[in-house]
């Protein structure tokens, strides 16, 4: 069976959430694999519940807001772009595919911009196959504890 | 204008200067309150004080080779609500650094505040420096002078006077060991068994100082930044080589017990109730049953890395390096190597230094128009 990624979206209400509705009014087809959680800025999320959908098994996270200059909140959208900078920056640094994380802007008019967004996001993700995290548990199976000489070998010991 | 002096004191006895002169500070007024590291236990361990009677300066030691707690904490705690009351805190660099960033975080206030920041020799564990005491013979001042003046001469000559132990990890990695924004230094590089003080130099003659430069100083303190320079990459070379999956950063948090004693150590995170405290990481006993029935297996406590990930995006920007977290750990996890290699990659790419000045933003705080 074919590799199908799941996808956490966090979508602002006042734009990429409407986007949304307009794509399913106007019956534009995407694939069947995001799971969308509502949020009332792009700005309001927090990394952390970013990382929890990555560290329990998704495969993808998509957070939409609003096109700078748009913001309901005036510059919320801005703030959610350095904020999703510095957690791509975190992710590259761990080990995690950074590219796994999409900020994208899209206004509550784009309905077709949504439906080629996920599409674009969802073939991407079936050409990388699965996050490195399916569960948990099989991570620290593989983990071989820590192993590093630190400071202990450095030239000031 | 600020300038370098030496506080008048019987020869060679930099304790007994160095309290002297923070005497001064009271008896003249320009501060109500110390904040400073005092000796307790027969000069076992020291603590930081807050000190109003000079005639208690007796057990101080501003160049304490131990370092509990950051004091920018504490000092958050003593300024938070704009008090009357002006306060000396004698901080070493790496806590006046996070102190403003804890300023920027809207954390801590500056007005009333007297910052005396000490050169920083470096710092062992509480542990190891109770024990070296022990071992030592003399009084408690003959022992604390004598660990100062070991650690002196080791940065003089690093290959033939060895330490008793080992620093902490974090100070053997720490490049940025001097005061950089203080109202007042006191400087123990470069000088020959004297301390220096920095000051206004409207101070000079009220706290008795005599003016005076210390030969040698910068020489002393560039040899020191590009060794500990060189510990540092190196360390996080290996870091960075290790953590090119998600394993190896795994491994190095394996035996995590999520007690979160970093984070009640960590000057930066300051939220009073941590997330992970509420019930959305704590939840009722139901959601584990469903979270293993979906997984098969489920590690207890939950959420290790979740922990760290978030913390690491939310202070890392910050993250002065002091260390106090992996002193806290009581697994000894290599917190300090994550958070300042993580933290390095991420203050590169937004060319930003914590506490480097006051007027620079944190990049988490703030944000451009023109960058999208």
């Amino acid at each position: 069976m074919e590799f199908e990624p799941k996808i956490v979206a966090f979508l602002c209400n006042w734009c990429a959430y409407r986007g949304a509705d307009l794509a399913g009014t106007s019956r534009f087809h995407y694939p069947p694999n995001l799971r969308v959680i509502r949020l009332m800025c792009s700005s309001s999320i927090d990394v952390v519940y970013v990382l929890k959908a990555l560290l329990d098994g998704a495969d993808g996270v998509l957070i939409g807001g609003c096109h700078p200059g748009n913001c309901h909140y005036q510059n919320g959208n801005y703030k959610a772009m350095r904020r999703v900078q510095v957690l791509k920056d975190v992710l590259r640094q761990v080990g995690i595919d950074e590219d796994r994380v999409w900020l994208r802007w899209i206004d509550a008019s784009e309905g077709k911009l949504f439906s080629e967004t996920v599409d674009q996001m969802v073939s991407e993700l079936r050409a990388k196959g699965p996050g490195s995290m399916r569960t948990s548990w099989q991570l620290w199976q593989e983990t071989a504890g820590c192993q590093l000489s630190g400071t202990e070998s450095g030239p000031d010991k | 204008m600020k300038v370098e002096a030496v506080p008048k004191a019987e020869e060679g006895n930099i304790l007994e200067a160095s309290r002297d002169f923070l005497g001064k500070l009271l008896r003249e007024g320009i501060v109500d309150y110390l904040l400073v590291p005092m000796e307790i236990s027969h000069g076992r361990t020291l603590v930081q004080t807050l000190v109003k009677e000079p005639a208690h300066l007796d057990k101080a030691n501003p160049f304490s080779p131990v370092m509990p707690v950051s004091s920018a904490a504490i000092v958050s705690q003593l300024t938070i609500d704009k008090p009357e009351e002006r306060l000396g805190a004698v901080l070493k660099p790496c806590e006046i650094r996070a102190l403003i960033e804890l300023v920027k975080l809207g954390q801590a206030r500056l007005e009333n505040l007297v910052i005396i920041g000490v050169d920083c020799l470096g710092t062992y564990e509480v542990e190891d420096y109770a024990r070296l005491i022990d071992e030592m013979k003399g009084t408690a001042e003959e022992k604390g002078m004598q660990v100062l003046a070991d650690m002196r001469q080791h940065i003089a000559e690093p290959d033939t006077k060895p330490l008793p132990v080992p620093l902490r990890s974090a100070c053997k990695m720490c490049n940025s060991f001097t005061p950089v924004l203080a109202d007042i230094t006191l400087g123990l590089f470069g000088g020959e068994n004297v301390i220096s003080v920095n000051l206004e130099s409207g101070l000079v003659e009220k706290l008795g100082v005599e003016v005076k430069e210390t030969a040698n100083r910068q020489k002393s303190i560039t040899q020191l930044v590009d060794s500990r320079t060189q510990t540092r990459e190196h360390v996080f070379a290996e870091f960075r080589e290790k953590t090119k999956t998600i394993v190896g950063f795994a491994d190095c948090l394996d035996t995590c017990i999520r007690c979160y004693a970093c984070s009640a150590a960590c000057p930066i995170c300051y939220c009073r109730v941590c997330f992970f405290r509420t019930d959305t990481f704590e939840p009722e006993s139901g959601r584990y049953y469903r979270w293993v029935d979906q997984e098969g297996a489920l590690r207890m406590p939950t959420e290790i890395l979740l922990y760290h990930l978030t913390r690491l995006n939310h202070v890392a920007l910050s993250c002065c390096g002091c260390g106090v977290c992996e002193s806290a750990c009581p697994r000894g996890l290599p917190l300090t190597t994550i958070f300042q290699a993580v933290g390095d990659g991420l203050q590169k790419a937004l060319n930003y230094v914590p506490g480097r000045s006051l007027e620079e933003e944190i990049p988490l705080a703030t944000f451009k128009e023109t960058e999208v």
